[in-house]
């Protein structure tokens, strides 16, 4: 069973280039890989309905952040 | 308790489902998997005990010891460095030997088959000549090789001669960036590192590698008597490639039969000072006998034949370079072996039930290959290490039934063991004999996901069709056209001494219609993911104003990615023909012995294919537009948008319309028609305009393996009804999960519309499991598999496990380290799977055999 909490009203986290941000993607629970590029990455933090995840992609996971930020690493089983 | 399946009035009878084996009587529904093995041996039960698998899932491994090794990046790289200013076929050949001459070797307790690819049995090689941002995400990862700085310099050194960096000159940032997101497209090879290649296993057995050597030799011979003829002629120019080809094939031959002798050294070593137990002592003197003399020899026996494919296999999936699958025809390969030392017993004299324990353990061997896949590949086959798939069965020239004794040690080994890996594929003939069909059945019926199904006569028509393509008018004869299995899980091709498929730059790769189909409704820019225009512009929504045209933008869509991606794979060739020459394959291959030509360039044979994945999203999709916006005009096309734009967050009347269309796999008279249409004209009419490398046109392989999922995180909602962020359809064919409601022959009425332009198309289908484990099963199943057979359906996979026991391995995962399901295309270990990876197939339909079905299949019960 999944251990983690739905997002508030289905809405998504803003996600937005901070230079130099304290809270970048790279640190965030959220966060996974690109499937090619290490310089980029994926946002997980949008569930579905079904449990799945409705990705983003982030063009640079060093300087981008959002509201949803949360240092931190999830299971395997809680990702797609 | 187990429950039985409900009884069915048939043909004027009560049909009752008592179980085939009483003894399962008492064994709960939800632990059934736990208990189906049975290894053959305590030997196997002990390796199985301590089998080290490297299951991935989500980018990361579940075990955390597993790790890249070092030794193979090392190796290489000296050699690399050492060998500049040389011929860049010599510079591979020495490559291997510098590796295969100071690389760790590891013997392992209890295991008879021996050889690693790796400097421990937690690791695994990376390969730093192939895509240096593979090995950046390694780098950066809790899977580090140590030293890091040490690789982080060789990642730094290859960056420039690496495939990769070769490959992205000559493509603009924008159909990179398009490819990299693995959305519309999959990553090019040279970024990814991603490959598969059928080994000429027949010729090292057949031959051994000193026959080889020779035979490069007097070629060398005759190639310079033939520079020094007076009076000289330009032509011979050409002997120039030739020489350095068949120096590249001495040098590398010589250093596997090094390799493998210092791995019979080692064996002795052990036997003769450190091994207490006398048996395992005279054990090891057996190893190191056989590897003395495989693969140099010949192979004498069927141990010498397990041995010597084994190095092979690591050879040419590992150490020389990486690539996933495990291609031959193992039953045929091995038959003769079989005889000698069963039926014969002229050497190495053993029973059947050797023969099965000698399966499992090698079954055992590939449980704990671990393969230095870039992170999109350790993503999308979760719950395994990687593809692994043999092929077995089918007819011999005359369609005369190829399955032997050795086929059914085979399966018997699968059946026992029960691992995720290898896969089995069975080429399916209304000849293969019952005894062997029957255990294909008790596989299946045990849940093993395998073997998988396919059409033997369309594999072998396929084979002969792809040969007229020929650009030197050498491709599969009419008999050799027969001897084919499936190069990775779908796409049948040649095996043997000759023309078999090198590289997956001739055919493999994935495109993905559901994200396109997203695209053509908003003029080719991905809002929902990367936010970024990632197709053609082919129009906006004021430009939509007929399905014509909503087609035939789709067809633009489609036409981009396949051609951006074939292109993709004919560059990787060029530059692997170039630098990234296999010396040890080609000195098996014998048309790369007698032409003088590296194999990876040599094309005598074309195999071109690519996956089309989540193609029914779009079919489906398609469907209910037509309907309810251009026939019904129920709703507009912008109304449909708007709906999307916000994932259908207060159009929920609309979205159950349209998720209520007409779907495939209902034999319905209103979808099949479109979807056969779509298939035939765009997924294959468009991608078959292709010619590439070999001169051959390229075929869709609809697949999905664990991409259904990934694709499916990346795409926004679609006009089939789905979610934002939802899985696709879990097969090249299949139904989408849920959407099949009509019963298991309206599947096969569909899926059997569709023939035009295709290689192969994956089915997924799910069995009732009281069903088949019934009196009545093998009876069912015999008959379901004869209407596919007619239907001229190309293939079929099989899940054959309850809801009750997934969702009890999801409760316990502890508790269920043995079961199996079939993802798509390859199993897994259920429990290593992602949960919402685990709830897409407890949500597929099991097929529910109705008296209707049945009489349709004509079962005899």
């Amino acid at each position: 069973m999944s251990t983690i909490a739905p997002t508030k009203d289905s809405k998504q986290a803003l996600m937005h280039e901070e230079q130099d941000t304290s809270k970048p993607c790279t640190t965030c629970k959220w966060q996974i890989g690109d499937p090619t590029d290490p310089t980029r990455g994926q946002c997980t933090a949008n569930r579905t309905q079904m449990g799945g995840v409705w990705k983003r992609w982030i063009a640079d996971v060093k300087n981008t952040t959002c509201d949803m930020h949360e240092v931190g690493v999830l299971s395997f089983r809680d990702h797609v | 308790m187990t429950t039985l399946a409900e009884n069915i009035e048939y043909r004027g009878k009560v049909i009752e489902f008592p179980l085939d084996n009483p003894e399962e009587t008492d064994i709960a529904d939800d632990m059934l998997h736990e208990n189906l093995a049975r290894p053959t041996t305590e030997r196997t039960k002990r390796l199985k005990a301590r089998c080290r698998v490297k299951h991935a899932s989500a980018g990361e491994f579940i075990d955390k010891d597993v790790r890249a090794g070092i030794e193979r990046m090392r190796f290489i790289t000296e050699a690399h460095k050492a060998s500049e200013g040389q011929p860049e076929v010599i510079r591979r050949a020495l490559g291997l030997e510098n590796i295969l001459n100071k690389s760790t070797l590891i013997l392992q307790q209890d295991e008879f088959i021996i050889g690693y690819h790796a400097e421990d049995p937690e690791m695994f090689p990376l390969y730093p000549e192939l895509a240096y941002m593979a090995v950046q995400d390694y780098l950066e990862s809790d899977y580090s090789p140590q030293p890091k700085d040490e690789a982080a310099e060789i990642c730094e050194y290859w960056k420039p001669y690496s495939m990769q960096a070769k490959g992205e000159r000559y493509f603009s940032q924008e159909d990179l960036s398009r490819m990299y997101q693995v959305s519309s497209m999959e990553a090019p090879g040279f970024a990814t590192g991603y490959n598969s290649v059928v080994p000429p296993y027949e010729t090292i057995l057949e031959d051994g590698l000193l026959k080889r050597i020779e035979i490069a030799k007097g070629k060398l011979s005759d190639a310079s008597k033939d520079l020094e003829k007076i009076p000289w002629n330009a032509k011979q120019l050409e002997l120039l490639e030739k020489i350095d080809v068949w120096n590249s094939m001495i040098i590398a031959d010589e250093a596997v039969i090094n390799w493998a002798r210092r791995h019979a050294r080692l064996a002795k070593i052990v036997a003769e000072n450190f091994e207490t137990d006398p048996a395992r002592k005279t054990e090891l003197l057996e190893i190191a006998d056989i590897s003395h003399r495989v693969p140099a020899e010949p192979c004498k026996g069927l141990k010498d034949a397990f041995q010597a494919k084994w190095y092979t296999y690591l050879l040419c999936h590992a150490i020389d370079r990486y690539a996933s699958g495990m291609a031959h025809k193992e039953d045929e390969l091995l038959e003769p072996y079989y005889n000698i030392s069963v039926f014969d017993k002229t050497f190495q004299p053993m029973t059947h039930t050797d023969v099965v324990e000698m399966v499992e353990m090698e079954r055992l061997k590939v449980s704990e290959h671990g393969a230095g896949k870039s992170r999109a590949y350790r993503e999308i086959f979760p719950g395994s290490n990687d593809l692994f798939i043999m092929t077995l069965g089918g007819t011999k020239p005359g369609y005369v039934d190829a399955c032997s004794d050795m086929t059914d040690a085979i399966l018997e080994a699968a059946r026992n063991i029960r691992t995720t890996e290898p896969s089995l594929v069975f080429r399916y003939s209304p000849v293969s004999r019952e005894k062997t069909l029957h255990l294909v059945y008790e596989c299946i019926r045990d849940g093993l996901g395998y073997p998988s199904i396919m059409h033997d006569r369309l594999g072998t028509e396929q084979m002969k069709y792809y040969s007229q393509f020929s650009k030197n008018n050498n491709g599969a004869t009419d008999e050799e056209a027969h001897y084919w299995a499936n190069v990775l899980c779908m796409s049948p091709g040649v095996c043997g001494r000759r023309k078999t498929q090198k590289t997956r730059s001739e055919g493999g790769g994935s495109i993905f219609p559901a994200k396109m189909m997203e695209l053509v409704l908003s003029d080719g820019f991905d809002w929902s993911y990367a936010n970024m225009q990632l197709g053609p512009h082919t129009g906006t929504i004021d430009n939509l104003k007929t399905f014509e045209d909503v087609w035939e933008a789709f067809r633009a869509q489609y036409a981009y990615a396949t051609s951006c991606v074939i292109r993709a794979k004919d560059v990787m060739r060029y530059f692997e023909s170039n630098f990234l020459q296999m010396p040890f394959i080609s000195s098996l291959d014998d048309g790369a012995m007698e032409l003088g030509q590296d194999a990876v360039g040599l094309c005598e044979q074309p195999n071109g294919w690519h996956n089309p994945i989540t193609t029914v999203v779009a079919a489906n999709s398609l469907v209910a537009m037509k309907k309810l916006v251009f026939e019904e005009k129920k709703y507009s096309l912008q109304q449909l948008c708007d709906a999307l734009k916000v994932n259908w967050e207060g159009y929920e009347e609309m979205q159950r319309d349209f998720k209520n269309a007409p779907k495939w796999g209902n034999d319905d008279p209103y979808a099949d028609p479109i979807i056969k249409e779509f298939y035939e004209d765009i997924i294959g009419g468009t991608m078959s305009k292709i010619t590439n490398w070999s001169g051959g046109p390229v075929l869709p392989v609809g697949q999905a393996v664990g991409l259904y999922m990934e694709i499916g995180s990346r795409t926004g909602p679609t006009p089939d009804g789905r979610y934002g962020g939802d899985a696709a359809d879990d097969g090249g064919i299949s139904p989408y999960w849920g959407t099949d409601k009509k019963g298991p022959t309206a599947v096969l009425k569909s899926v059997a519309k569709v023939q035009k332009n295709q290689k192969s198309n994956l089915l997924n289908q799910r069995l009732p499991v009281a069903m088949m484990r019934s009196v009545h099963g093998f009876e069912l199943w015999k008959s379901y598999m004869a209407t596919w057979e007619k239907l001229d359906i190309m293939h079929v996979q099989f899940n054959c496990v309850s809801n009750e026991e997934l969702k009890a391995a999801q409760k316990e995962p502890e508790m269920h380290q043995d079961l199996i399901v079939r993802v798509s295309g390859f199993s897994a270990r259920f429990v290593d799977i992602p949960t919402y990876g685990q709830n897409t197939i407890i949500a597929r339909n099991e097929l529910k055999f109705g008296s209707d079905d049945l009489e349709y299949m004509d079962t005899k019960l």
